[in-house]
């Protein structure tokens, strides 16, 4: 039987900003239907990571898989670079991003927002990319605000719309990059409900996040970066309730 | 009615050259003006600097200066081109500049240098976030520009590209320095001929202002199209 192919995988990830190494060798498999949250503190690396996998930010050493096929990179002068960008422009297209600010287009409605990349970028049929983006925004609760303007939208309901835009393209993976964290506390519920469905549903999904209740509800799997390294990873159990290193077990003690 | 002593039709012919010199300088300055702004934010140092080079150029030296050394310059290095052609190789063939195209070149070119600033300008106040998320979802550079960074950019480029269009409009006057038969050179001869500067200087100043009333119009226009999305009163705040 042939194995199923894995959605993602990184190798031995590094990633230096000028004499700064943010990060040093990280790996991390994704098969389908897996959640896996990276946490750590602020200049952990934890979302140059994240940004890693769809190359806004280009490792400088290590492989990227997304679904079998590895990227193929190339070194310049300028350093390590993808050596072809219409490949990494498929791959993006697999891997669908939800950004910290949302980064709706702003200058489209919310139902715009959606079709976009489905009709620009994977040449869907208008009228297709309509009813599927409209059902979406049902399903995040926000078809009366379809034709919104993001300004006009509170930020709960542009992060749901944001999610609804990721969902549009159906991704092979789903990277959240701190979902939540621009939220005002009584709009994160919402994003959050959204969330659990898509990890209940099977959708895989890498998620940077501060929301240690989160993560413990919904990971199959949790990493702990710390400046640049893999410190601890494994199930939720293990990783938030049983810390080993003394560094974790302040990380995660209650802030007062 | 005013009896502008047949020289009505001569006078609107003026005003269609007056048109369409502008309309097509300003077609070729947006071009000029979006390559520019793409080379000066480029990271590549000889692409950066020949966008410099070009706006420090045109910028620091008179249209009228330019718009000669083009119209007379330009004719004598391509004379010079020709000529080396028939003596090398028996080629004979003669170009003259015709003045509508150098006037179209050089006020291009000169206004491609302010639109290049203009551009540039409006490209680094897109946010870099919406940017991003082109790229994020599969976007090619060009599609991203076409989709994302253009519409947003119009919206801050628009005030300096009206304010440009104005001044552009203004220079076309300048031709008829070079020969060629606009409005103002119309005016010019026939007041000339019959000593009545108001009955012809005039007509031509409210042309001008026709036009730059109804380019008012159409901004107006575009600016609210390309602001739509933005400075609503929001319904909600975040």
């Amino acid at each position: 039987m042939a194995a199923t192919p894995i959605p993602l995988e990184a190798k031995g990830i590094k990633k230096r900003f000028g004499d700064h190494e943010v990060l040093k060798g990280i790996s991390l498999q994704a098969h389908k239907g897996d959640v896996i949250t990276l946490i750590g503190a602020s200049g952990s690396g934890k979302s140059t990571f994240l940004r890693c996998m769809n190359l806004l930010e280009q490792p400088d050493e290590g492989e990227l898989i997304v679904h079998n096929e590895a990227i193929n990179f190339r070194t310049t002068k300028q350093g390590r670079e993808p050596a072809d960008w219409k490949q990494v422009e498929r791959i993006r297209a697999k891997l669908s991003m939800v950004f910290q600010n949302f980064n709706l287009w702003s200058h489209m409605t919310l139902l715009e927002n959606v079709i976009e990349a489905p009709v620009h970028v994977l040449g869907k049929p208008r009228k297709q990319a309509i009813d599927e983006a409209r059902a979406l925004l049902d399903r995040v609760g926000l078809l009366d605000r379809a034709d919104y303007y993001p300004t006009q939208m509170s930020g709960g309901q542009q992060q749901r719309g944001a999610i609804a835009r990721a969902l549009a393209m159906d991704p092979e993976v789903m990277l959240f990059d701190e979902p939540t964290s621009a939220l005002d506390p009584e709009l994160v519920g919402d994003v959050l409900q959204v969330m659990r469905g898509l990890a209940d549903e099977g959708r895989t999904m890498i998620l940077v996040t501060h929301e240690i209740a989160f993560a413990r509800d919904v990971s199959s799997q949790v990493i702990y970066l710390h400046q640049g390294v893999v410190e601890e990873s494994g199930t939720p159990a293990d990783v938030l309730d049983n810390p080993r290193s003394e560094r974790l077990r302040q990380f995660l003690a209650p802030k007062h | 009615m005013i009896d502008l002593q047949g020289y009505g039709p001569r006078l609107l012919e003026g005003a269609m050259v007056t048109i369409e010199l502008a309309v097509l300088s300003l077609i070729l300055a947006v071009i000029l003006g979006l390559l520019t702004a793409s080379a000066k934010l480029s990271r590549n140092r000889l692409i950066h600097g020949i966008g410099t080079l070009y706006t420090t150029l045109v910028r620091g030296v008179p249209d009228l200066v330019l718009m000669m050394l083009l119209f007379y310059g330009g004719q004598i290095g391509i004379n010079m081109l020709t000529d080396q052609l028939y003596y090398a190789f028996d080629i004979d063939i003669f170009i003259n500049i015709n003045a509508f195209v150098a006037g179209v070149i050089t006020i291009g070119l000169i206004f491609g240098a302010y639109m290049g600033e203009t551009f540039r300008g409006a490209f680094q106040a897109v946010e870099e976030g919406q940017m991003e998320a082109a790229r994020a979802y599969g976007m090619s550079p060009l599609l991203a520009f076409r989709r994302v960074r253009f519409p947003l950019m119009m919206r801050h480029a628009l005030p300096g590209i009206g304010n440009n269009w104005m001044v552009l409009l203004k220079t076309t006057a300048l031709v008829s320095i070079i020969g060629l038969t606009d409005m103002v050179r119309v005016a010019a001869e026939a007041t000339k001929a019959t000593h009545e500067p108001f009955l012809f200087m005039i007509p031509v100043a409210m042309i001008y202002l026709l036009i730059a009333t109804l380019s008012e119009w159409g901004f107006a226009k575009l600016t609210k199209r390309y602001n739509t999305g933005f400075g609503e009163s929001s319904e909600w705040n975040n």
